[in-house]
């Protein structure tokens, strides 16, 4: 059954109602509710094919909901297109890496400044747009900084290993100024050392751009140390939610990893 | 210099021609569109400027505007066009890859027997005696308006690439789903790219009824999207360069090999495979890899308002 949503201490920014997703006869996301605070991270956890990267894809609009509302500070989110979820102030990372591979890493992070910039047609023509292309140039360097890539931003981001690629797409996703940022599992394919820096480098991304953060991960040691909160997806629905610590001993927690009797 | 126009003039104008008709269908595979609707545009083009040229119905507009009335032609063919390419590619654009250039194709086809049937058209014999533009004199004197629009063309492709817009094309082109994740509206860009192919096709329709003298509904054909694709393909298809390359390249080929006569064909057909054999890429991409470019450089940390960009 769905864990009953708790008192949030501080402003709810995510508020989800009941999210289902049917997929013909398989409910890959059952009546999930849950509320995100203003700042926390967030993590969210479950086996393989609990539904984890199915919710996202819902909350960004690339999978139309069966049913289920999500508001993001108090407005509707579900059935928007990726687009305009996007403008609204969430961004996302891909469990699968979806960067343009044929660009470069500077144009990958220019392209995310979209929704926040308006020449049009015909400014770009007729070369109107100078202010405007420097600010864009400038944003995306400083985001190529952040990230630590920005020795290497005429390279196609196609070229750089996975790590740098899963780094290249935060910066990406922040080049859209997002004040939600979900991350589908940013640890894959990263090596011991940058799984170590990621902690502190999702931390300082957070706090730097004021976000609140929803992360879906599999390496457990980053989860305790990172999330301030942790639900739990099983089969579609949320069978766990609240601290690392209470959550990893949670008898049904354990059982849906370790399998029941 | 005037004996080399009065030979090679109209050579050169019909290169250009496909050079244009090649940028045409360059727009949509820029945002990653597969169309080959140009001869349809390119078409219907001419089928505006030759009705305004010589049905009775535009006398009156003819005698008040003298030459003025070739300009009008144009404009009134862009407008056509753009108005036809929005309502053709916004259903057409939900396909993609083939799905897209068959549809594309049926629209060029659908066309053509229209305009085989119309009477205003003038059905299978088509519209003749269509006056030289500004009283030209020589063919070579085309040159005069197909060569700054070519300038024109070339110089809008340029800004547009390095430009908001050129950088969502080409973000839907390497991948529309995470584009969009990233706030580029894809079906709004797809459109807007295959409505300026369009518009590029429907003006050199236009200015082409003028210099062929005659239109009739042999000049939107299926074989013509083919050739108009091999203008691009064998040019390359990432740069702007590549279509203008290649269409001036599969023009002027079977006409200077002419004295080959019927072997030309065979030759202009070994290009074609041997291109797309060894240049993947087409001539222009594989001459871009010759040249390394250099690093994007970056801009001054505290750059004034008018700093120019990198190198994108």
């Amino acid at each position: 059954m769905t864990a009953a949503v708790p008192q949030p201490t501080s402003r709810t920014v995510l508020e989800a109602r009941n999210m289902t997703r049917r997929f013909g006869g398989l409910i890959a996301v059952n009546d999930v509710s849950f509320d995100v605070r203003e700042g926390e991270i967030f993590g969210l956890i479950g086996p393989n094919g609990a539904g984890k990267t199915t919710l996202f894809n819902l909350m960004t609009g690339l999978t139309p909901p069966s049913s289920g509302t999500l508001m993001y500070e108090g407005r509707p989110v579900l059935g928007l297109a990726p687009h305009r979820v996007a403008a609204l102030g969430m961004s996302r990372t891909f469990q699968n890496i979806r960067l343009f591979k044929a660009l470069s890493a500077l144009e990958n992070v220019k392209i995310a400044q979209h929704t926040r910039t308006h020449a049009g047609l015909w400014r770009g023509i007729f070369g109107a747009n100078r202010a405007e292309e420097a600010q864009v140039e400038r944003r995306a360097w400083e985001l190529l900084d952040l990230v630590g890539l920005s020795d290497r931003a005429g390279e196609e981001a196609g070229n750089f290993s996975y790590g740098d690629q899963r780094r290249l797409e935060i910066a990406r996703a922040l080049a859209t100024e997002p004040r939600v940022l979900l991350l589908d599992e940013p640890a894959a394919g990263m090596n011991t050392s940058e799984k170590g820096s990621l902690t502190a480098f999702i931390r300082e991304v957070r706090d730097k751009f004021d976000l609140t953060v929803m992360v879906i991960e599999h390496h457990v040691p980053l989860v305790m140390n990172l999330c301030d909160r942790v639900a739990v997806l099983n089969f579609g629905q949320l069978i766990a939610m609240g601290d690392p610590a209470s959550v990893q001993r949670d008898p049904k927690v354990i059982e849906a990893y370790l399998g029941g009797e | 210099m005037s004996d080399f126009l009065q030979s090679y003039g109209f050579l050169i104008v019909t290169l250009i021609q496909a050079g244009l008709l090649g940028l045409s269908l360059y727009f949509p595979l820029m945002a990653g569109q597969l169309s080959l609707a140009s001869p349809g545009f390119y078409a219907l083009g001419g089928y505006v400027a030759a009705i305004m040229l010589t049905n009775p119905a535009f006398a009156g507009l003819r005698d008040t505007l003298g030459n003025g009335i070739f300009p009008l032609t144009w404009l009134a063919a862009g407008l056509l066009c753009a108005l036809a390419g929005v309502i053709v590619g916004v259903p057409a654009l939900r396909l993609r890859g083939i799905y897209l250039a068959l549809a594309t194709i049926a629209f060029v086809e659908i066309l053509r027997v229209v305009s085989l049937n119309l009477s205003i058209t003038g059905g299978a014999i088509g519209i003749f005696g269509i006056p030289q533009a500004f009283g030209f004199q020589d063919r070579w004197q085309y040159l005069l308006i197909f060569g700054p629009l070519l300038a024109l063309v070339l110089a809008f492709t340029y800004m547009l690439q390095k430009s908001r817009v050129g950088r969502a094309f080409r973000a839907i082109r390497e991948d529309e789903l995470a584009a969009d994740a990233m706030g580029v509206p894809p079906t709004q860009y797809k459109v807007l790219a295959f409505v300026i192919g369009a518009v590029i096709a429907g003006i050199v329709g236009s200015m082409s009824a003028p210099f062929l003298n005659t239109w009739n509904a042999k000049q939107g054909t299926f074989d013509a999207s083919i050739a108009i694709l091999a203008f691009v393909l064998i040019g390359g298809s990432r740069s702007m360069w590549g279509p203008v390359v290649g269409g001036a390249l599969l023009t002027a080929v079977p006409e200077l090999l002419r004295f080959l006569q019927d072997w030309r064909l065979v030759i202009n057909g070994l290009v074609l495979v041997i291109a797309s054999l060894y240049l993947p890429q087409g001539i222009v991409g594989a001459l871009a890899k010759l040249r390394k470019s250099p690093p994007p450089a970056r801009p001054p940390i505290a750059p004034a308002p008018d700093a120019k960009g990198g190198t994108l």
